[in-house]
C-alpha cells in the first residue's frame, strides 16, 4: 500500500515538472556567448577590466529586460594570455553552443583564425591587428586597427608639424602586434605621406633608455609614435623626462613630442608613468572617462550599479569591454526584431548589414559602429587624446585616417 | 666623449640593479646548490610590499623600503622552511620543481590581491630633476638606486667575511657534510640564506618599482631577465653577480648607443649579452668567477 501510495506521488511529481518545462520555455531562451582572455599573466591590466565591462553590460541587459524575457549568458574564462588555453576554451564553449565569440590576444586570434572559419562563429577580439581579418570571414575588428590607429597619428603628426618633413621614430612591442603597422607606415609613406622614419626600436624590457634616447636626439628625431602597451612607454616617458627631452607642447623646436595607439594610453600609463605621462598624445576610438560626455555619463552609471571601484570605472578597457558586449547585444536584439532564431549564421548576416542607416551608436566610442562583407573593422573614427594636468583631454575633432584607405 | 660616458653610468645603473637582483640566486644556490625559479616573484612581493606600507599605511618610504625587507626576509624564510626545508637530501631535481611550483603559487596569490593586474607607481619622494654632471645625466632614483644597491652589497660583503653566520654558510656551501661534523645546523643555514635573499629581492622590488612603475608581468619577469647575469658571473660568486651585472648593463648600453638603428641593426641590447654569455660560457664553463670544482678519482 505504501509502495503505491509512493508511486503516485512520483507520477505527480512527474506530470508537474512536465508541466512546468513549457512554462519555462516560455520565460525567455537563453543565448550562449563566451569570452576568453587574460583576466591573470601577462596584460591582465587590460584584460581585467575589459572582462568587467563585459560582464556587467551582460548583467545589464539581463536586469533590464532588454531583450525582453530572453537572457544572455556569457561565460568568461580566464586563458592567462596562452594561446593554448583559448584554444581549449574555445573547443569548451562550442560544446556549450555558444551562438557569439568573444576573444582577446593578437596571438590567439591569429592562431584560431582557421578555427572560427571553420564553424563560421562570428567573433570579436581586443586585439586590432590588421592581419586578424586579412583573410577571414568571421573576424571582426571593434574599432580602427593598430595600423590605422598608427598611420592616424602619423598624419597629425604632417598636419600639425612645423618646417619640412617631420623625422618620426616608432616603439614598438617585438609581436605581430607590434611590427604589423610599422609596414603599413612605411606603405603609407610610399603612398605620398610625409614623414620620415627614421628609426624603429622593439622594445625589450628596458630599466633604462637613455642610449636610446640620446641616439634619437644625434638623428633629429621630433616625434616618437609607439605601438605596444603600457610599461614599456612609461618607462621611455620617465627616461626621456629625466633627460629633459619631453616636448612641453606639440612639436616643440628640440624636444621629441610622443604619441601612443590604444594599448599605449589611458589611466594605467598614468598610473605607472606618473608626471611623466604629461604632454603625451593617444588615439583610440574609445571615449574616456575624464572627457564629460553620454557616454562617460553611461559608463560610470554602469560601473557604480555593479560596484566596481574606481580604477575599474574609469579604465578605457572597461569602455572595451562594454562595447563589444554592446555589439553582441545589438546583433541579438536586430535578429530578434526580424523574427529570426538567434543562431552564428543569423548573428553573422547581423553583423555585416550593420553600416549606413542600420550603423550601430554604442556611445562608448566617438564614432559609429559599422560592418559589411568588405568592412570588418567596427569603428573608423578615431579621437586623439593628450595628458593635461593628470587627465587625458580630447584634442580636436574625431578623424578617419586618409592613408589607412589609400594602402587598403 | 660626453655620450660614451652617459653610457657608462646608464650601464653601471642598470647593472647594479641586475647585480643586486643576481645576489639572492647567488645566496640561495651558494648555500644549498638550488636554483629559486621563483625568485622574480619575491622581487614583486618586495615591491608590492613596499607600496602597500607606503600608500595604505602611509609609512614614509624610506621605512616602508626597509620593512619590506624586513617582511620578505621572513617570507622567504618561511617559504624555506616550509616547501624547502624538507628536500634536503632529495635529488636536486625535485627541488628545483618546487621552486617552479613555487613561482606559480606566488603568481596565484599576487593575482588574487588588488595589485596583480594593476599599473601602480610610487608616491614622487625625490626629486624629479635630473642631476646633470658635464652634460651627464642621472635621476635620483637611479642615484638612490645604486647607491643602495652598493651599500647592500658592501654589507653583504663583509657579512660573509668576517661574521660567525656568514663564516658557516661559506662553510655550509664548501662542504655540508664537514660543515655538520664540526657543529654547523645545515638546515639553518638553508633558512637564513633564503631569507637574505628575499632581503635583496624586496631591496630589488622597492628599487625597480621606483624606476619602471609597479606592473607584476614586468616585476617578476625580472627574476628571468637577471639569469643570464648569474650565469655569467658564476652561480656560487657574490663577486662575480657584481661583475657580471655591470658588464651586462654596460653591454646593453653600447649596444644600444652604437649597435641599435645603425647598419640596419635593431634589438642588439637585447641580444648582444646573450651572445657575449654564450661565448665566456665556451671558455669559462663556470662563469667568470663561477667556482670550478675538481674531483679526484
Amino acid at each position: 500500500m505504501k509502495t503505491k501510495k509512493i508511486s503516485i506521488w512520483l507520477v505527480v511529481a512527474a506530470a508537474a515538472l512536465m508541466l512546468a518545462a513549457p512554462g519555462s520555455s516560455m520565460a525567455g531562451e537563453v543565448y550562449k556567448t563566451a569570452l576568453s582572455l587574460a583576466i591573470t599573466g601577462p596584460t591582465s591590466d587590460a584584460g581585467n577590466p575589459y572582462s568587467k565591462g563585459a560582464e556587467d553590460y551582460f548583467r545589464y541587459v539581463n536586469d533590464m529586460n532588454l531583450l525582453g524575457d530572453d537572457t544572455i549568458e556569457c561565460t568568461i574564462r580566464d586563458d592567462k594570455y596562452e594561446t593554448a588555453i583559448t584554444k581549449r576554451n574555445f573547443e569548451e564553449f562550442l560544446d556549450m553552443g555558444i551562438v557569439f565569440y568573444l576573444n582577446y590576444s593578437t596571438g590567439s586570434t591569429l592562431a584560431l583564425k582557421r578555427d572560427f572559419d571553420e564553424v563560421k562563429m562570428p567573433t570579436l577580439p581586443a586585439s586590432f591587428h590588421a592581419g586578424n581579418i586579412e583573410g577571414s570571414d568571421y573576424i571582426f575588428l571593434p574599432i580602427a586597427s593598430y595600423s590605422a590607429q598608427n598611420i592616424g597619428l602619423a598624419e597629425y603628426v604632417v598636419d600639425h608639424h612645423e618646417g619640412g618633413t617631420p623625422k618620426v621614430a616608432m616603439y614598438v612591442h617585438p609581436s605581430a602586434f607590434g611590427r604589423e603597422p610599422v609596414k603599413d607606415i612605411e606603405k603609407a609613406i610610399e603612398a605620398g605621406l610625409d614623414i620620415e622614419l627614421v628609426e624603429t626600436v622593439e622594445h625589450g624590457q628596458d630599466l633604462d633608455v637613455t642610449a636610446m634616447i640620446q641616439r634619437w636626439r644625434s638623428k633629429g628625431v621630433e616625434y616618437v609614435i609607439s605601438q605596444t602597451v603600457q610599461s614599456p612607454v612609461a618607462t621611455m616617458l620617465k627616461g626621456a623626462g629625466n633627460l629633459g627631452q619631453v616636448a612641453e607642447s606639440f612639436g616643440e623646436e628640440g624636444k621629441m613630442t610622443f604619441l601612443g595607439a590604444h594599448y599605449t594610453g589611458g589611466n594605467d600609463l598614468i598610473a605607472l608613468a606618473g608626471d611623466a605621462a604629461e604632454n603625451f598624445y593617444w588615439t583610440t576610438s574609445y571615449i574616456v572617462t575624464s572627457e564629460p560626455g553620454a557616454g562617460a555619463e553611461a559608463q560610470l552609471e554602469l560601473a557604480q550599479r555593479y560596484g566596481r571601484d574606481e580604477k575599474t570605472s574609469n579604465s578605457h578597457n572597461y569602455a572595451n569591454g562594454i562595447m563589444v558586449a554592446q555589439v553582441t547585444t545589438e546583433v541579438i536584439r536586430r535578429a530578434k526584431a526580424r523574427g529570426n532564431e538567434i543562431n552564428k549564421e543569423n548573428l553573422y548576416q547581423e553583423l555585416l548589414e550593420m553600416n549606413g542607416m542600420n550603423a550601430f551608436y554604442p556611445v562608448t566610442t566617438v564614432g559609429p559602429v559599422t560592418y559589411s562583407k568588405d568592412d570588418h573593422q567596427g569603428v573608423d573614427t578615431l579621437q586623439l587624446y593628450v595628458v593635461r594636468d593628470g587627465a587625458f583631454r580630447a584634442e580636436g575633432k574625431p578623424f578617419i585616417s586618409e592613408y589607412a584607405e589609400k594602402i587598403k | 666623449m660626453t655620450y660614451f660616458f652617459q653610457l657608462v653610468v646608464s650601464g653601471i645603473v642598470v647593472g647594479s640593479i641586475y647585480a643586486l637582483a643576481a645576489i639572492g640566486f647567488v645566496l640561495i644556490y651558494k648555500s644549498s646548490r638550488v636554483l629559486n625559479l621563483a625568485h622574480g616573484q619575491l622581487i614583486a612581493a618586495g615591491a608590492y610590499i613596499t607600496y602597500t606600507l607606503t600608500v595604505y599605511c602611509h609609512i614614509p618610504i624610506y621605512i616602508s623600503f626597509v620593512l619590506s625587507m624586513i617582511l620578505t626576509f621572513f617570507l622567504a624564510m618561511s617559504v624555506e622552511r616550509i616547501f624547502l626545508r624538507r628536500l634536503i637530501g632529495e635529488p636536486i631535481i625535485s627541488v628545483i620543481m618546487v621552486t617552479i611550483g613555487l613561482m606559480s603559487i606566488i603568481d596565484g596569490v599576487i593575482y588574487l590581491t588588488p595589485f596583480g593586474s594593476e599599473n601602480l607607481s610610487f608616491p614622487s619622494f625625490l626629486p624629479s630633476q635630473p642631476i646633470v654632471f658635464q652634460g651627464i645625466y642621472i635621476s635620483y632614483t637611479q642615484l638612490a638606486g645604486v647607491l643602495i644597491t652598493f651599500l647592500l652589497i658592501g654589507v653583504f660583503s663583509w657579512f660573509f667575511r668576517k661574521s660567525t653566520v656568514g663564516i658557516s654558510m661559506r662553510a655550509v656551501s664548501d662542504d655540508q657534510m664537514a660543515s655538520m661534523s664540526i657543529g654547523i645546523s645545515v638546515p639553518r643555514v638553508f633558512g637564513l640564506a633564503w631569507a637574505t635573499a628575499g632581503l635583496t629581492a624586496a631591496a630589488a622590488g622597492g628599487i625597480l618599482g621606483n624606476i619602471v612603475g609597479l606592473n607584476f608581468d614586468t616585476l617578476h619577469a625580472f627574476g628571468i631577465i637577471v639569469f643570464p647575469v648569474v650565469i655569467l658571473g658564476g652561480l656560487d660568486s657574490l663577486p662575480g653577480a657584481v661583475a657580471a651585472g655591470i658588464i651586462m648593463g654596460l653591454i646593453q648600453q653600447f649596444a644600444s648607443g652604437y649597435l641599435d638603428g645603425n647598419w640596419g641593426l635593431s634589438g642588439t641590447a637585447s641580444l648582444l649579452p646573450y651572445i657575449v654569455l654564450l661565448v665566456i660560457l665556451l671558455f669559462k664553463p663556470h662563469g667568470l668567477f663561477g667556482t670550478h670544482e675538481i674531483e679526484r678519482v
